[in-house]
């Protein structure tokens, strides 16, 4: 314990190292507040026109991913077209917050082209901001959309401009030999008619881009049908619903500069290049932007546009580059469409593709116009032959229809129209160079059918020709047996049939005859006309005549025939079977079954010194021979009068009935009839008197007895008139035929008794007239007999003339006298009779007027018996 | 023993206690006799130390307030919350228990305790007429609450290390995490580092009068 420990110095410290753990956390805190308020966020405000999808706290504002900044607030602007929507940024966007600094809203959108912002659907919109420079500002316009390019990628932007839209939209890719290497960004329109595209090709890919590159639009599918097959292409999936585009480079131009513009064209056809020149023409037609020009099946350029100007259509036109040294200065354009025929048909693409341009070749510099053509251009036309084919009426020929000789094709129908009088068609028709001296003075055409059916008598035969003639129609030359070949331009026929057209020439060499008919006949257009069973012509057509109540039969005879046509020739209709019975037997003439279906007429001949009538048709063979005359008559409706019952004058037949018809009202029947030839003038005087005969039995005897077997017939006495007719009213009564030199008169009796028509006057017991007929007097007391007396005997009876009935018996019993009875003779007594008695001689003083009038005696006068002046006859 | 003066202290009879295995060892003595620790009668430092940590908490508990404590991603929207929004959060989602758990833990402790301190520290440096009595029992429960205060923290580190689905929902401290769990920390710091010694030392002549007075 002596041990002295040094002192130790303990040096008080006045502070403690710990001291500095505050100041770190004052340095650490002030730096933090330092810190904070320098990061405290820049207010900047940014007005939206919609809020829609901003919230306050939860937007944020992104660049490239990075959260730059938030929505602190949203307020309605003061003049409530928007929102301003305040963003707190961070503080090291701050050198951002420039005058070209963009801000827009970025929401989830999907699209065929790809989904953007689909961070969204989890994070919910945000505002995009793309730095810009200028000045600082702390307000800014939001942007409607993204703006095209994104800084961060390097690439190359090109302004595109097409007329249309079409399917393209931001997004759409930009493909070079179907590789995407870029996409649209964004588009607007620029002025009115035109629309801007711009498009953003990556880094990698815009060397590609030249300057002179071509780009075209490839959205959608491309369907290439034709014929030969239907071929899809698209560039990608997307294309078809996004559209798309691409582009063609040559490899040696310059790479092109930023912003350069380019055109869309619609299809990579246009876009190819080529040489531009204009085709003008009177209107469109079917030609319009896109209509392919073509050469030779090939297509080489198309209409890129078109424009109306003063005169017409002006189409810009472009072929393609590598043909376009086929264009020269007499090159010629024309407008070829589909021919569209039941014959086939040709360019059926053309149906799908529309009409094309076609192209001729030439030679000399290109020129910068052409006229368009809507014909090809004939170079052949010198050559060949055109004719004009008439025809009553359009076969079925088309246009484009062939012209074969023998089946061989020997030109074309250019044309089918109506005549400038439309009466008939006039077919302009060509012949080809090699063909035209086929064609002969006198040859015709004739159409050909497709199918033809040839159905006669002698069996069916079908012929069919080839499908383009069932739809087209074609036509045939026949030729003629003339050697001159036909002009250009001639005019030739076309025949509806080889047989037509032989008819035709046939017809040319015809006898024309008219023939009249009161009835149709039974014929039709053809019938044959013949002349001893043979055939010399035939019936052309059957006309009715109004203003002659009659038919009209048209003939025509053969020429050769001709000679038979003479004076005495005559016509008349065979039926299709005429029985001929007679006592002497029976004929049955069959008609040819030609005849008997059509009708048929026989030409014959009258006797040498005969004339016959060539201007009727009579209705059989008799009658014409007989030169029949046809009359008709009327009848009551009882009369009992059949067809072919004669009409006899005293007997002697004179005609006969052709038919018996009942008129309308039923109370009179008219009989057609026929007076023969060499009567009939005698006959057909308006007071021609025609009466039925029929037979008639009484006690007197039967008048006309033949008449119960042959039926009644009609009897006729000729009139006087000048005036002739043919129609008449018979009677039923024979009218008495006042004969010359017969002494007509009348007798008066209160009483008819027995007398009636036919009752014999008797003149001492011989008979010497008739009573023809009776009726009572106009005033009915009495009635009046008209009779008369035989020529021979006229001069018997005078004004002192006594009649008295001599009728039935007479028994007068008298007291004293006893009965007496008085008869005359048996006839008298069952048929009555008339007696007559003459007092004085006849002279020219006691002459019997005409018509005078007798009272009819009941009795004989005794006295009257002595009377017996010795007459004479003059 | 019954003539020990029941207010003398150790220093004035040559002794003084081990700070690590509490042996009484004599003054003389630089390191324990039993353990070999470094001995001092009253570290006199110690009331400078807790000072300056205590300072330091203060300092820090700025940031811890104002700045985020947590950054929460919700379906890719960021939200910051403050220890305070924290709180609001919590209350205007109903969950009042929670709110009022998390409130004390983390606002109204760290508080308390930095005021408790200093009232104490001030107390013992500028001999503030303060029950010693008093002072020693809110010392112990400045102490014993003060590690509640983790409770914040280990909230956030749980959901920190739980929640994680990326741009869906993830949960990450923000800079006044550190800055709150500095507090914590240098609040516990600073009561442990202080020795309380000094406090009777300092307050010995005037408590004990009230101290008798009182007993009295």
């Amino acid at each position: 314990m002596t041990k002295i420990e040094a002192p130790k110095v303990v040096k008080k410290k006045l502070f403690s190292p710990i001291w500095l753990l505050p100041l770190v956390a004052l340095a650490l805190g002030a730096w933090l507040g330092v810190k904070s308020i320098k990061e405290a966020g820049i207010e900047v405000r940014i007005h939206f026109p919609s809020a829609t999808g901003i919230d306050v706290g939860k937007t944020l504002v992104r660049y490239q991913g990075l959260t730059v900044g938030k929505v602190v607030d949203i307020s309605i602007d003061d003049e409530l077209k928007g929102v301003n929507v305040d963003l707190k940024m961070d503080y090291r966007a701050d050198p951002f917050l420039n005058k070209g600094t963009k801000f827009w809203l970025v929401a989830p959108k999907a699209s065929i082209t790809g989904v953007e912002g689909l961070d969204t659907l989890f994070s919910g919109n945000y505002i995009a901001i793309q730095p810009g420079n200028g000045e600082s500002q702390s307000f800014f316009e939001a942007e409607e959309n993204a703006p095209a390019i994104l800084p961060n990628e390097d690439g190359l932007v090109i302004e595109l401009t097409s007329e249309t839209l079409g399917s393209l939209d931001v997004g759409s890719q930009l493909f070079y030999r179907q590789i995407p290497v870029g996409q649209v960004i964004s588009y607007k329109l620029k002025g009115a008619s035109e629309i801007s595209l711009t498009a953003f090709i990556k880094k990698q890919y815009a060397h590609l881009v030249k300057k002179d590159s071509q780009f075209w639009n490839v959205s959608g599918l491309k369907i290439d049908a034709s014929l030969s097959g239907i071929k899809i292409k698209t560039e990608s999936l997307s294309t078809i619903l996004a559209g798309g585009l691409s582009f063609s480079s040559s490899e040696n131009s310059e790479i092109a500069e930023k912003g350069q513009q380019y055109k869309i064209y619609d299809n990579e056809e246009l876009a190819l290049g080529g040489i531009e020149f204009t085709l003008t023409a009177d209107k469109a037609e079917s030609a319009s932007i896109g209509t392919a020009i073509v050469f030779r099946g090939i297509k080489i350029g198309r209409i890129t546009d078109s424009n109306l100007t003063d005169s017409g259509v002006e189409f810009t036109a472009k072929l393609n580059t590598e043909h376009a040294e086929l264009l020269s200065a007499s090159s010629q354009f024309w407008l070829e469409g589909a021919d569209l025929s039941l014959s086939g048909v040709k360019h059926a693409e053309r149906l799908l593709t529309g009409s094309v341009i076609n192209f001729s070749l030439g030679s000399g510099e290109p020129a910068s116009q052409y006229p368009l053509l809507t014909e090809q251009p004939d170079k052949l036309a010198t050559s060949k032959l055109t004719l004009t084919l008439t025809s009553e009426s359009n076969q079925g020929i088309a246009e484009g229809a062939e012209v074969r000789y023998k089946q061989i094709a020997i030109g074309k129908v250019n044309s089918v129209k109506l005549n400038s009088s439309l009466s008939g068609i006039e077919y302009q028709i060509e012949i080809w160079p090699e063909f035209t001296q086929l064609v002969t003075q006198d040859s015709y055409f004739v159409p050909e059918s497709a199918l033809s059916i040839d159905a006669s008598l002698e069996g069916v035969s079908v012929k069919t020709r080839d499908f383009a003639t069932l739809t087209q129609g074609a036509i045939s030359l026949i030729q003629s047996s003339s050697k001159s070949q036909v002009e250009k331009g001639a005019t030739l026929s076309l025949f509806a049939s080889r047989q037509t057209a032989e008819e035709h020439f046939k017809n040319q060499n015809l006898i024309k005859l008219t023939l009249s008919s009161p009835d149709g006949a039974d014929l039709s257009s053809g019938a044959p006309v013949y002349y001893q069973k043979m055939q010399i012509g035939e019936v052309e057509n059957v006309n009715w005549q109004t203003g002659e109540q009659s038919f009209t039969v048209n003939l025509s005879i053969q020429e050769q025939f001709s000679g038979l046509l003479k004076s005495n020739t005559v016509f008349w209709r065979n039926g299709a079977l005429s029985v001929n019975a007679a006592l002497t037997g029976i004929e049955i003439d069959v008609a040819p079954l030609q005849g008997a279906l059509k009708g048929s007429i026989t030409l014959g001949l009258l006797d040498e010194a005969e004339h016959g009538d060539q201007e009727h048709l009579y209705a059989s063979k008799s009658l014409a021979l007989a030169q029949a005359k046809p009359i008709s008559l009327s009848f009551p409706a009882d009369v009992k009068l059949s067809a072919k019952a004669p009409i006899r004058y005293h007997g002697h037949q004179v005609g006969e009935v052709e038919s018996v018809k009942l008129d309308k009202t039923l109370e009179n029947v008219t009989a057609k009839a026929y007076l023969y030839g060499n009567y009939a003038k005698h006959f057909t005087q308006t007071d021609a008197s025609y009466f039925i005969v029929d037979a008639q039995i009484s006690l007197s005897g039967i008048t006309a007895p033949e008449t119960l077997v042959t039926g009644p017939y009609i009897g006729v006495i000729p009139g006087k008139s000048e005036i002739t007719s043919v129609n008449f009213v018979a009677k039923d009564t024979p009218a008495k035929q006042r004969k010359a030199g017969e002494l007509y008169f009348t007798l008066e009796d209160n009483n008819l008794g027995s007398i009636k028509s036919g009752t014999p006057i008797f003149f001492r017991g011989m008979k010497i007239g008739q009573v023809d007929n009776y009726n009572l007097s106009a005033t009915g007391n009495s009635v009046l007999m008209h009779a008369h007396i035989d020529s021979q005997f006229s001069h018997l009876v005078n004004q002192s003339s006594q009649f008295w009935d001599l009728s039935g018996v007479k028994v007068d019993i008298g007291l004293f006298s006893g009965a007496k009875i008085e008869t005359g003779t048996l006839e008298t007594i069952l048929a009555g009779g008339i007696g007559v008695v003459t007092q004085s001689k006849t002279s020219n003083s006691n002459q019997l007027a005409a018509d005078s009038q007798f009272t009819l005696q009941k009795q004989l006068d005794p006295e009257w018996l002595n009377w017996a002046p010795e007459q004479k006859a003059p | 023993m019954s003539n020990i003066d029941e207010n003398a202290q150790g220093k004035e009879m040559g002794l003084t206690t081990c700070p690590s295995c509490n042996k009484l060892n004599e003054q003389k003595q630089t390191h324990c006799t039993r353990c070999d620790s470094p001995l001092m009668v009253r570290d006199t430092t110690s009331l400078q130390k807790s000072w300056a940590l205590l300072i330091t908490a203060a300092i820090l508990l700025i940031p811890a307030n104002i700045y985020p404590i947590t950054m929460l991603t919700d379906r890719g929207r960021i939200r910051h919350d403050t220890i305070f929004t924290g709180i609001t959060h919590l209350v205007q989602s109903d969950m009042f228990p929670i709110a009022i758990i998390l409130f004390t833990a983390s606002i109204l402790v760290p508080l308390l305790k930095i005021v408790g301190l200093t009232i104490y520290l001030t107390a013992i440096s500028f001999r503030l007429p303060i029950s010693k009595k008093m002072l020693m029992v809110g010392f112990h429960i400045i102490e014993w609450i003060g590690r509640w205060s983790m409770l914040d923290l280990f909230v956030i580190s749980i959901t920190v290390a739980l929640v994680n689905m990326g741009q869906l929902l993830d949960a990450k401290p923000a800079p006044a995490a550190t800055a709150f769990a500095l507090v914590i920390l240098l609040t516990q710091m600073a009561a442990k580092v202080l020795d309380t010694r000094l406090l009777w030392d300092r307050l010995e002549s005037k408590d004990d009068k009230n101290r008798s007075t009182k007993s009295r």
